[in-house]
């Protein structure tokens, strides 16, 4: 029952502090934006590559360095590894977030220590990696060694499981290292299924599925609102990239940041009702 | 009792006008998917009021507050009818796998059966699902509660399940009749425009076309919502009966 009250309530969270959800939104545009210049550019280098392979009548490894794009190459690594730096800081932010849930505060964390919310991102990201990495190397090994035959689809389909169960237990085991602040506490088993269990596996199951099926709601619904917007806009501009640019900040600004806090906050209170 | 149930619920569902043109303003809007979910939220709302309630007291119309609350009760709404519907979907579905794999006189037989198994298991999936919603409105939201079976069939058993049925084949021909006599007066309304229209030699496609937008207006703003509003109603009460 408190399940549901607590999806009504994570739902409303986000509007209690609007300038700071769009403060994190600008992060999310900021992100969009950064991903939209490394798809450009990428596909800048795909080409200038496939044009050198067909001129010179070589394979793609072979080409010489001089022959590459350095300085594109060299742009898209900076890129890439300034969204993995955002990335972190949302990571962090997410992890305020979660804390915030658990300790019934009703404020939207602040972005002022950014040095801590950047070792937050490092500690969520290390339990994501942790979590995911099993399967990963089991769906990676599976794809190289094993080829096309019955059996990869056995291995794709343990590895779906295996993601799945690290799903559920990723949850809680985030909540659990946050409200505790240690990183060992993400991986001790035995308090993470103990709390589950005090929530109940079917309901704890159930409120994760609610909550996910909520989430695909509203971001199919924001989906169909920016098609239309993306359609308005298209008319008025005649370039595909000033469109994408703009729809890219709207969804970054209003949409990502949103989902993202309301599901944070959700699974913070799943956690708050298994301690209780 | 059902009379009185109809009685009340025809009432209940015309006391404020402007409940109608709201819902019928989400339903325009429901192209979008969330407002969609605003409708059904607000028809729950509809049966939380009714459940609470008695036939003939004066519940009022439940506001249009809390918007996200509807939405999310709307999507539990959804989902309880989605898994209910699901059952005799699978099960014509598993029929028609084997009737595939049989050949001749035997796949017309399994096909024949697995049908009338799933049609009956719609039926009654369809008296379940709005008594498990009824149930979970009346036990405060609890999900759990829709599906319930064992309560849900005590409380059917407890109402009568020939009482349930007749409840709910008058309520089709309630929404059935008021629908179709709404949409013929104005139909018939903008033929004699039409024709009076004809004799005198004007060109009458106008009228026409201003005969099917007032149409579908007044089946979108009122007829409809109320239909809606006078459905979740009925069986509201009718839940309440074996209290």
């Amino acid at each position: 029952m408190a399940g549901m009250a607590d999806v009504v309530e994570g739902l409303k969270y986000p509007f209690n502090d609007v300038k700071k959800l769009l403060g994190f939104g600008a992060i999310f545009a900021i992100l969009n934006l950064i991903s939209i210049a490394i798809g450009t550019k990428n596909l800048d280098i795909y080409r200038v590559i496939i044009r050198e392979v067909k001129n010179t009548n070589t394979s793609i490894l072979s080409l010489k360095f001089t022959q590459l794009p350095v300085n594109d190459i060299y742009l898209v690594l900076g890129l890439a590894i300034v969204s993995f730096i955002i990335v972190l800081f949302i990571m962090g932010y997410q992890y305020n977030i979660v804390k915030f849930s658990i300790n019934q505060n009703d404020a939207l964390p602040g972005f002022s220590d950014i040095l801590d919310i950047f070792v937050k991102g490092i500690k969520f990201l290390a339990v994501g990696i942790a979590y995911n990495i099993v399967p990963t190397i089991i769906l990676i090994l599976g794809v190289a060694l094993v080829g096309n035959s019955p059996i990869l689809f056995a291995i794709v389909l343990i590895a779906f499981i295996l993601y799945l169960m690290a799903f559920f237990f990723q949850i809680m085991a985030l909540s659990n290292m946050i409200d505790n602040d240690s990183l060992k506490k993400a991986f001790d088993f035995n308090e993470i299924t103990d709390k589950i269990a005090n929530i109940g596996w079917m309901k704890y199951v159930g409120i994760v599925l609610f909550t996910i099926i909520i989430l695909l709601i509203v971001s199919a619904s924001a989906g169909l609102i920016l098609s239309f917007i993306t359609v308005l806009f298209a008319r008025a501009f005649n370039q595909a990239i000033v469109v994408s640019a703009f729809i890219g900040i709207i969804q970054g600004l209003f949409i990502t940041s949103y989902i993202s806090v309301f599901f944070n906050r959700v699974y913070g209170s799943i956690y708050r009702q298994s301690i209780n | 009792m059902i009379l009185d149930i109809y009685k009340d619920s025809l009432e209940y569902s015309a006391k404020d006008w402007k409940t109608l043109v709201i819902l019928g303003v989400i339903a325009l809007f429901s192209f979008l998917l969330l407002p969609l979910f605003l409708l059904s939220g607000y028809n729950y709302r509809v049966v939380k009021t009714a459940v609470n309630g008695i036939i003939n007291g004066r519940d009022p119309l439940p506001d249009f507050d809390d918007f996200i609350g509807m939405f999310v009760d709307g999507v539990k709404v959804v989902i309880v009818q989605v898994v209910y519907i699901i059952v005799p979907i699978a099960i014509f579905f598993i029929f028609a796998v084997i009737s595939s794999q049989l050949s001749g006189g035997f796949a017309v037989a399994s096909m024949t059966i697995g049908v009338f198994i799933a049609l009956i298991i719609g039926i009654i999936a369809c008296l379940m699902v709005q008594m498990g919603i009824c149930h979970m409105a009346y036990n405060d939201g609890e999900f759990s509660k829709a599906f319930a079976l064992k309560e849900i069939k005590e409380v059917i058993d407890e109402i009568g399940w020939f009482k349930c049925i007749v409840t709910y084949i008058g309520l089709i021909i309630i929404t059935l009749v008021i629908s179709t006599v709404v949409a013929s007066i104005i139909g018939f309304i903008f033929a004699a425009f039409g024709f009076s229209g004809l004799m005198l030699g004007i060109n009458t496609s106008g009228v026409f076309l201003l005969g099917m937008l007032l149409n579908i207006s007044v089946s979108m703003f009122f007829v409809g919502p109320y239909l809606s509003i006078f459905n979740a109603r009925s069986i509201g009460l009718l839940y309440t009966i074996q209290l």
